[in-house]
Formats: C-alpha cells, sequence, structure tokens
C-alpha cells in the first residue's frame, strides 16, 4: 500500500530526513515516532504529496506520489495537529465543503456525513459555528473531514494533543473500527507512545534516520522485557558497582532505570542484591513503548 | 472540478453575507466617497456645482466597490492559509492552479454581490438611472474588472507574509491602485509623471470601461474600449498566471507547509 524508498529531504546542509524506507500494507495501524525534530512530520508531509522529497520515491497504491499527487490525493486523508476547519462555517457546511473540494457533491455524501456525525454524538450540534466547539468537538470534527471521501489511506499528525481521556478514547475506537471494518491504511504520529502501543507496527526515527522498526511486542523484547529502577543518591556510583554497559542503563536525576535483556540467570536478584544496603528503593517492573521510546532517543547517551 | 468551485463560491457567499459589518462598511464606504467627498470637491470646482462632480465620480465609486470588494475576498486567502483552512484545499485533490482560479472565482463574485448591492441602493437614492446603463457592457466591465482587482488581490496574498502586514497592503496597494486610476479625475488632465503611473494601473482600465457603460453628462473615458479590454484581461491572465506559479512553488516546497506547521520536523 505504502512503499517508501530512500527517501530523503534536506533545507540546505540540514538533512530532515534520511535515506528512510518503509513498507506498510494495506489494513495496516503503523506508528511513526520519534523526539522533537526527528522528522516525523517532514515524513508524513513527504508522504501525503504535500512536501517534495529531496530524493527517493514513494507509491502509495501504487501510484508515484511525485508524478500523481492529485490521484493519489483522492485515496489519501490527513488529519494535521491543528484544526483546519473554518471556525466561521457550521460543523456541517465545513463537511460539505471538505466534500466538494474532493468533488463530490451535496446529496452523494449527506448520509455518510450523518452517519459520522452520529458516531462522534455531534448531529445535535451540526448547525453550531465551528468557533464554539470546544477542542475535543472540534479534533472529531477534524477527524470526520479527515475520513469523509472514504480515503484508502488515514495519516495522523498527532491528532489527539490537547484533548482528555474520553475524546481521546472516542476517536481512537473509530479509528480501530475504520481499520478492521474497511481495511483503511492508518499512519500515525504521537507523542502519546500508549496510543502507538495498539500499533501493528512501529518505527523509530532520530534525526531522521530510521532506528528500530517492529510490533511494539517486538521492540520492547528487544529492549529488554523487565525495567529495574533504582533510586538513591550515589546513583552514579551504582553504575560502577554493578559495571553496567552505556546502551545498559538509563540515569534519570536520582533514578538509575537499568534494563535487563540478556539471557543471564537471577539478574534481576542480582541487582537488588548488590543495592541492597545503599539503594533507597528498588523497583522491577514490566518495560513498555515508552522505555524504547527513552532508550532509543538517547542510546549510547547512558542519560535521559 | 466544478463541485468544488460551487463549494468554494457557496462558502463565500456564505461568509461574504455572514461578515454583516464588511458588507455595512462596504456600502457605507462608496457613499462616504460619493456625498462627502464628491460634495466637498465638487464645492470648490469653478462652477460651484457639487453634483456634476458627484455624477462624475461615479464609475470610479462604483470601481472602488469592486476594489476594495474582490481584493479584501482575494486576500482572505491569506486569512485561509494562517488559520489552517487552506489546508483543506491543499489536501483536497485540486491542482495549484484550480485552487487559485476557484479563489479568483469567490473574489470576483464577492465583489459582484457588493456592486449589485450599491447599485440598488444608488437607484434608490436616484443618483443613477437604470436607463442610463448600457447593461451588457455594463455587466461586462463590472465582471472583467472583479476579475482584475481578484488577480491583484491574489498576487498580493501569495506574495503576503501574514496579516499583520494588512496596514501595508492598504497603504502601499489598495490607495495607491485606487487614487492613480482616474476614479477621482480624468487620467488625461493628471501631471505627466501621475499620468504615466496611471496609464500603468490597470484598475485605471477598468474604472474606464465603467466609464463606457454609463451615459453620465461630462464623463468621458480616456481609452477606447479595447484597449480598457485588453489591457484588463492581460494584466488578468498575467497575475492569475504568477500568482498559480508562486502558490505551486509554496505548495510543493517546504515555505507554505512550514507556514502551516509553525516548522514542525
Amino acid at each position: 500500500m505504502i512503499l517508501a524508498n530512500n527517501l530523503t529531504k534536506t533545507y540546505g546542509n540540514q538533512i530532515a530526513v534520511d535515506q528512510l524506507n518503509l513498507d506498510i500494507p494495506q489494513g495496516q495501524f503503523f506508528g511513526l515516532i520519534g523526539p522533537n525534530g526527528s522528522g516525523k512530520t517532514t515524513s508524513i508531509h513527504m508522504l501525503s504529496t504535500l512536501l517534495q522529497a529531496t530524493s527517493g520515491s514513494i507509491t502509495i497504491n501504487g501510484l508515484d506520489v511525485t508524478a500523481h499527487p492529485q490521484q493519489v490525493r483522492r485515496d489519501i486523508g490527513l488529519v494535521f495537529q491543528e484544526s483546519a476547519l473554518d471556525r466561521m462555517l457550521s460543523i456541517e457546511e465545513n463537511l460539505y465543503f471538505c466534500a466538494g473540494l474532493h468533488g463530490i457533491n451535496k446529496s452523494a455524501i449527506k448520509t455518510r456525513i450523518n452517519s459520522l456525525l452520529d458516531l462522534f454524538e455531534l448531529q445535535s450540534k451540526k448547525r453550531a459555528s465551528v468557533g464554539s466547539l470546544s477542542g475535543g468537538m472540534r479534533r472529531a470534527v477534524d477527524i470526520i473531514r479527515g475520513v469523509l471521501h472514504s480515503p484508502k489511506v488515514l495519516f495522523l499528525d498527532e491528532p489527539t494533543v490537547g484533548l482528555d481521556l474520553p475524546s481521546r478514547r472516542r476517536i481512537w475506537r473509530f479509528i480501530r473500527n475504520l481499520i478492521d471494518d474497511h481495511k483503511l491504511t492508518v499512519v500515525l504520529t504521537t507523542h502519546y507512545l500508549e496510543e502507538a502501543a495498539p500499533c501493528d507496527n512501529v518505527a523509530f526515527i532520530k534525526l531522521g534516520k530510521l532506528v528500530s522498526e517492529g510490533s511494539p511486542e517486538e521492540l520492547i523484547e528487544q529492549l529488554g522485557k523487565t525495567i529495574v529502577e533504582v533510586s538513591g543518591s550515589n546513583a552514579e556510583d551504582y553504575i560502577k558497582t554493578l559495571k553496567l554497559s552505556a546502551e545498559d542503563y538509563m540515569l534519570d536525576g536520582r533514578t538509575l532505570l537499568i534494563r535487563v535483556h540478556k539471557p543471564q540467570p537471577n539478574q534481576v536478584e542480582q541487582i537488588q542484591a548488590t543495592l541492597r544496603d545503599s539503594a533507597d528503593i528498588i523497583s522491577v517492573r514490566k518495560s513498555n513503548l515508552n522505555d524504547v521510546f527513552i532508550w532509543l532517543s538517547s542510546k549510547g547517551q547512558g542519560t535521559s | 472540478m466544478l463541485i468544488a468551485l460551487k463549494s468554494v463560491l457557496d462558502r463565500e457567499l456564505k461568509k461574504t453575507f455572514r461578515q454583516k459589518s464588511r458588507l455595512l462598511s462596504a456600502m457605507v464606504r462608496p457613499l462616504i466617497w460619493l456625498f462627502v467627498i464628491g460634495g466637498g470637491v465638487g464645492s470648490i470646482m469653478p462652477d460651484g456645482n457639487s453634483q456634476d462632480y458627484q455624477d462624475a465620480i461615479i464609475p470610479g465609486i462604483l470601481g472602488m466597490t469592486l476594489l476594495f470588494g474582490s481584493m479584501m475576498s482575494a486576500l482572505t486567502t491569506v486569512y485561509d492559509r494562517e488559520s489552517g483552512v487552506m489546508r483543506m484545499f491543499i489536501i483536497s485533490p485540486m491542482p495549484s492552479y484550480a485552487i487559485i482560479l476557484s479563489k479568483l472565482a469567490s473574489s470576483t463574485l464577492a465583489g459582484l454581490v457588493q456592486i449589485i448591492m450599491l447599485c440598488i441602493l444608488l437607484f434608490a437614492l436616484q443618483q443613477i438611472n437604470v436607463s442610463q446603463l448600457n447593461w451588457p457592457l455594463f455587466i461586462f466591465s463590472i465582471t472583467l474588472t472583479a476579475v482584475a482587482c481578484s488577480a491583484l488581490g491574489l498576487i498580493t496574498a501569495v506574495v503576503s507574509k501574514s496579516l499583520d502586514n494588512f496596514a501595508a497592503i492598504m497603504n502601499f496597494v489598495i490607495f495607491p491602485v485606487f487614487f492613480l486610476s482616474g476614479a477621482l479625475y480624468p487620467v488625461k488632465n493628471l501631471p505627466i509623471v501621475l499620468h504615466w503611473v496611471a496609464v500603468a494601473n490597470p484598475f485605471t482600465y477598468g474604472v474606464d470601461l465603467i466609464k463606457h457603460s454609463i451615459d453620465i453628462n461630462n464623463v468621458s473615458a480616456d481609452f477606447p474600449l479595447l484597449v480598457d479590454t485588453l489591457m484588463l484581461g492581460t494584466f488578468s491572465v498575467l497575475a492569475i498566471a504568477f500568482a498559480s506559479w508562486k502558490f505551486s512553488q509554496e505548495a510543493t516546497l517546504s515555505t507554505l507547509i512550514n507556514k502551516l506547521t509553525g516548522g514542525k520536523r
């Protein structure tokens, strides 16, 4: 469905995206994660025809994005972090306007708009101006706008920033249904890593380069399934005591995080026994995508 | 393409009629010029008959309504870019030139709606008479002038970075274009430098074309009808081509995207 080969974007001497390769099949929920300035948004803009790549190629549904941007845009939807709605128009008017830009007339889209408004419980508000809506409602309308023309691919660029939990859950439930029922391919960038956890595949990019890719479970497995957190006043001394290599620990203030990933029996027990007298707190927990993010973001630095 | 165009026009009409203050000022502004400036300047004319001067500036006042109406509407492209609405355009299957043409059409429509409303007011106030208009030529002249004003607005919009320099646009584009057009005085009587500036001003030919279509005593056009038509037509085509090119550069290069996303990577 989406193929990116050696995708590169430079601004002068600065490399924003560096030879990115992606292969996203139809119906996949794909997460593009990475720290600020890593090139996520640039990548999404290149994938969605809005930005020309300096080099490399992209095809979506078999169509070359550079050669056929208009045709590609018929097949894709894009939800930006900031709203793209006209605040002076009502919800309904915005949606009809957007449908019109995609060449769909009012009578053909009326039923779809009503059913989408029902799903987000916005039917009673459809004549309210977008400027009078809450942030959650406005974002819901943005999502509806993104899927109104029944795209095959939906790009979501940090779609739930600033939303409360119920609004976020409602949006994710809707997206999940689209993936399951309509085989929609979704490409997501987010800062809420728990939202990337349901992704089928996640690519982690840093400084424009693909650092790691796999299912969230695979990435967690690669990191190590267990994290030991040691808090105390001599956290830096614990590193020497345990003879940790730089890639196995993170120092977060007075807390030392140690990943347990080697096939070494009783490693957790050994850490606990060694630091029992000097550490204030030693806790053991399962690792998650946040740990993967933190580790990959500061790989080789030993600090967060 | 037609459905997209209809949607853009529909949006423009809704916004035009919803912005009551904008619509009111579009009616009040020309009336102030007609009665206050027209009356005042007319009173210092050698024969002291202000009505003659008021009659003489009616084509200019109609042109002014088109200039402000269409140009202001075209300038909302800058607002669309700043508020994020332009994203809806650029992620649609419309090519860049179609986006520019749809904005041109909607701005032209906004100008025409305003001039129709003003004409009704002027008929009611008996400033002009229905029989004074050569209707086919009048409709042609206001439409072509509205297109040219919209095209001028689009050029200004695609080169403007933000609405912050709106005052600069008023002072350095709209007012000079209006004052140096023959809207308030015949171009042929202007001092030589101003005369040539007026000749280079496309709006001059719009006002002149309107003069051709209204039969008012002591008001004669400065240029032949064909010259007015060719100048306005040529300017419009060149301006639309430039605006489309500039917009496509922005849409495919990073400038517009950076504006829309606040420079996020």
